[in-house]
């Protein structure tokens, strides 16, 4: 196995700080996020005991607001007096490293990979941000009260979907060359052979999940209505969700001189969660109360997701649970489903 | 008879006498969570539990359930168990017309303060908002749960808010932009407060009027900013919005500045009486204007 | 080397809401009467001023303006009686809010000009226009997203 010792890992992150943009967590105020580094010595990447951050790094793929195109009316150089449109498509420069990254959201990438790369046309965007980054995965030495990562095919130690996976040990860090491209970065980082074997992790005991197949019998349950009724409808636990993937999108003025109008079109995040998401023209609502919405967003997760797909979107990370004003519980959605 | 027992109690008689269709009170989950719940029948009223952990404020979900049905038909009857902030919350709900007194039996609980969940890691210790409280009984209630408890000997001043107004202008920008950046404009505070019950809010129109639906600086601020100044005589102060803020942002600020304004400038607070805040009403005799 | 124009040279650019009854027909009378007035001052006519909502401060500041001048009926002279009351205790409140929120209080100014007071709508736009001219460019506006911004690098993202 090789081995990073921790001197060895900080001088790798600020040489990455500094010759590219490496994004790890960091303490903003009382909260960690994953945020640009300039010094690795001021972000919690290197805590051992630093929570998980409150947002997954789907942001740095799928940002919360984003510009697609520009809309600019202009004249006609041909025929004065017409005027034409110019859309000039706004597609993102990105070459990004991300370090810190736990299995559950490594796995949320994948989840989101088939949804924005798998149907074609693939959204370019995405894909722009996803060719472009490189991803250094962190094993997690111990699940946390609320994750159940084993419980939907993934785990604490999970090695897959990164480009490098670094597992914590005594002596420094078990590093794991998972791609090429992980290889690649990894040219010139010394590191030390060693006959350590990688660490496992410390598991919790396994929760309960029902089969995709077993959920449209639960469709007309009255569970539904009852366990929402405390449901504020915020956006909560779909903006925190690795995996959670709604947006809206809609074209807004953007400031531009005097005579002259330009227009951007703009994909924002928004959530199956909030009252009216599902209203449409006319102001008829298909998911009018509470019940009905959070329906949705569970078999979305569990069913419609793993019907087009394959897994669950689910990667057990438990954001969703910790950061609920109102302790709606994903594992006990789950376990009414696997109870009955 | 303790707190838990009493509200028990009472919810069981409610029920059974047909009274209301449903008491909104405070239960444990599996997880160990105090979190809100709905009882229906008198056979539930064993998941009602009182504790220092009652943080939500139960009357956010009073407007929904309390809207008159059809025509003939009775309208709706629910129990609801607050603490004294909670309790103002009715008074503004009321002074609103949101429903009628009739429609809401009160149970207002006796509150010697509400555990901070954050400070689970050391010492536990109350939460702000309860340390800076003077007001420990309903200002209404159909059944008062509870003895007055005493205050403390000294209640904390309002540390926050005194350093953000003792800071420039420049600095003041600063640190709002660094809190709404964090923003990430899932409303959570817009949801849990019983004030903000508009069917459609301003802030999120499908036609963009007011704001874009950029999750940017500008929507964000333009956003926070505006819903503050929409609660301005009508937030009763129960910071239950700064609670649920994801991001911890001390949305709270913005509030209580206005409400210390408000009651500068027109001698009012929110909550006290079920009359309408200074805002939308008339200037009184005698009141400044430039 | 190019020279910056110093502070002395900053053009403020203002907006106003003017209620139809009185002061705008005050601004119009200011016109015809050929007094100088301030041409930084943009107007935008409303039926009174109690219909200003906040919302709408809140916009020309986000867009651009350095200063926002609300002008109404004297109070007791409203067209509809008592709208001008509703600004009254308004424009203070969100006075309060902005300079809480770091934006000067100056910025913003609520007046009353009558259908006759020509003069007073002149005084109080030129007023205005320098007291904000001496503020300088208001910097509320949060620079316009660039095409590769992420929510990642905006203002907070390096602290």
């Amino acid at each position: 196995m090789n081995v990073i010792t921790r001197a060895g890992l900080q001088a790798w992150l600020q040489d990455l700080a500094d010759s590219r943009r490496l994004l790890a967590p960091q303490v903003v105020e009382d909260v960690v996020l994953f945020r640009p580094v300039d010094d690795i010595r001021t972000s919690a990447a290197l805590d051992p005991n630093a929570p998980r951050p409150a947002m997954s790094i789907k942001e740095a793929f799928f940002p919360p607001t984003e510009r697609l195109m520009l809309i600019e009316p202009q004249a006609d150089p041909d025929t004065p007096g017409r005027r034409r449109v110019r859309l000039t498509e706004t597609l993102p420069e990105a070459e990004q490293v991300i370090f810190g990254v736990r299995p559950c959201d490594a796995r949320g990438m994948a989840v989101l990979d088939a949804a924005f790369l798998e149907a074609a046309p693939p959204d370019p965007y995405y894909a722009r941000r996803r060719e472009g980054t490189t991803l250094i995965g962190l094993a997690c030495k111990e699940m946390g009260p609320s994750c159940f990562c084993r419980s939907v095919g993934g785990g604490p130690d999970d090695s897959r979907h990164v480009d490098v996976f670094l597992s914590e040990t005594e002596e420094g860090y078990v590093v794991q060359v998972i791609t090429e491209r992980g290889r690649a970065l990894l040219d010139g980082v010394p590191l030390s052979e060693s006959d350590a074997e990688r660490p496992s992790s410390a598991l919790s005991d396994p929760i309960a999940v029902p089969d995709p197949l077993a959920w449209p019998a639960y469709f007309e349950d009255p569970f539904w209505g009852q366990m929402s009724e405390r449901c504020l409808s915020c956006r909560i636990c779909a903006y925190v969700c690795p995996t959670c993937r709604c947006f809206d999108v809609r074209d807004e003025p953007v400031e531009s001189q005097a005579g002259s109008d330009r227009f951007e079109r703009l994909r924002c995040w928004d959530s199956c969660s909030s009252a009216g998401y599902r209203r449409i023209a006319g102001g008829h609502n298909p998911r009018s109360s509470e019940g009905q919405r959070l329906r949705n967003r569970f078999f979305c997760k569990f069913y419609y997701y793993p019907l087009q797909y394959g897994p669950s979107a689910c990667t057990g990370c438990g954001r969703c649970i910790d950061a609920c004003p109102v302790n709606v519980d994903i594992t006990e959605v789950l376990g009414h489903l696997v109870t009955g | 008879m303790s707190h838990t027992e009493a509200i028990r109690a009472r919810a069981r008689q409610l029920l059974e006498e047909k009274q209301v269709s449903c008491v909104i009170g405070y239960e444990v989950g599996p997880r160990g969570r105090t979190r809100p719940t709905f009882i229906y029948a008198p056979d539930q009223i064993d998941r009602l539990v009182w504790n220092s952990a009652c943080t939500h404020n139960l009357t956010r979900y009073l407007p929904g359930r309390l809207k008159v049905g059809k025509p003939g038909e009775p309208p709706p009857r629910v129990a609801v168990v607050v603490k004294p902030c909670d309790s103002r919350a009715i008074h503004v709900l009321l002074a609103e017309s949101q429903f009628g007194r009739e429609q809401v039996h009160v149970i207002g609980v006796a509150c010697e303060g509400i555990m901070d969940a954050r400070s689970d890691g050391g010492q536990a210790e109350l939460q702000a908002r309860c340390r800076r409280c003077r007001e420990r009984m309903p200002v209404l209630a159909d059944d008062v749960i509870g003895e007055a408890p005493s205050l403390p000997a000294e209640l904390d001043p309002d540390e926050d808010l005194a350093r953000l107004e003792a800071m420039t202008a420049a600095e003041r920008t600063e640190f709002w932009l660094a809190q709404f950046d964090r923003c990430i404009r899932c409303y959570a505070c817009r949801q849990a407060c019983p004030m903000c019950n508009c069917p459609i809010c301003l802030f999120e129109r499908d036609d963009s009027l007011w704001v874009g639906i950029g999750i940017r600086l500008n929507e964000k601020r333009a956003f926070h900013l505006g819903r503050a100044y929409h609660l301005a005589g009508r937030c009763i102060g129960c910071d239950e919005c700064e609670r649920v803020c994801p991001m911890h942002i001390p949305i709270g600020l913005l509030n209580r500045h206005l409400a210390a304004e408000v009651n500068r400038a027109f001698g009012f607070q929110a909550g006290v009486a079920p009359v309408l805040g200074p805002l939308v009403t008339v200037l009184r005799d005698g009141e400044v204007h430039p | 080397m190019s020279i910056e124009p110093g502070p002395e040279a900053f053009e403020p650019r203002l907006l106003g809401f003017l209620c139809t009854w009185c002061s705008y027909t005050g601004a119009d009378l200011a016109g015809t009467a050929r007094l100088m007035v301030p041409s930084n001052l943009r107007a935008v006519r409303v039926p009174c001023s109690g219909r200003v909502p906040p919302e709408l401060i809140l916009k020309a500041f986000d867009n651009g303006a350095d200063g926002v001048l609300v002008l109404g009926c004297h109070i007791g002279e409203c067209h509809y009686d008592n709208g001008n009351h509703r600004a009254a205790k308004r424009v203070p409140t969100l006075q309060s809010l902005l300079a809480f929120a770091g934006l000067e209080p100056e910025r913003l100014r609520l007046d009353w000009v009558s259908a006759s007071e020509g003069e007073r709508f002149a005084r109080i736009v030129s007023e205005f226009t320098e007291a904000v001219r001496r503020l300088g460019p208001c910097h509320w506006r949060w620079a316009a997203m660039q095409p590769e911004e992420s929510h990642l690098e905006s203002a907070g993202g390096r602290r």
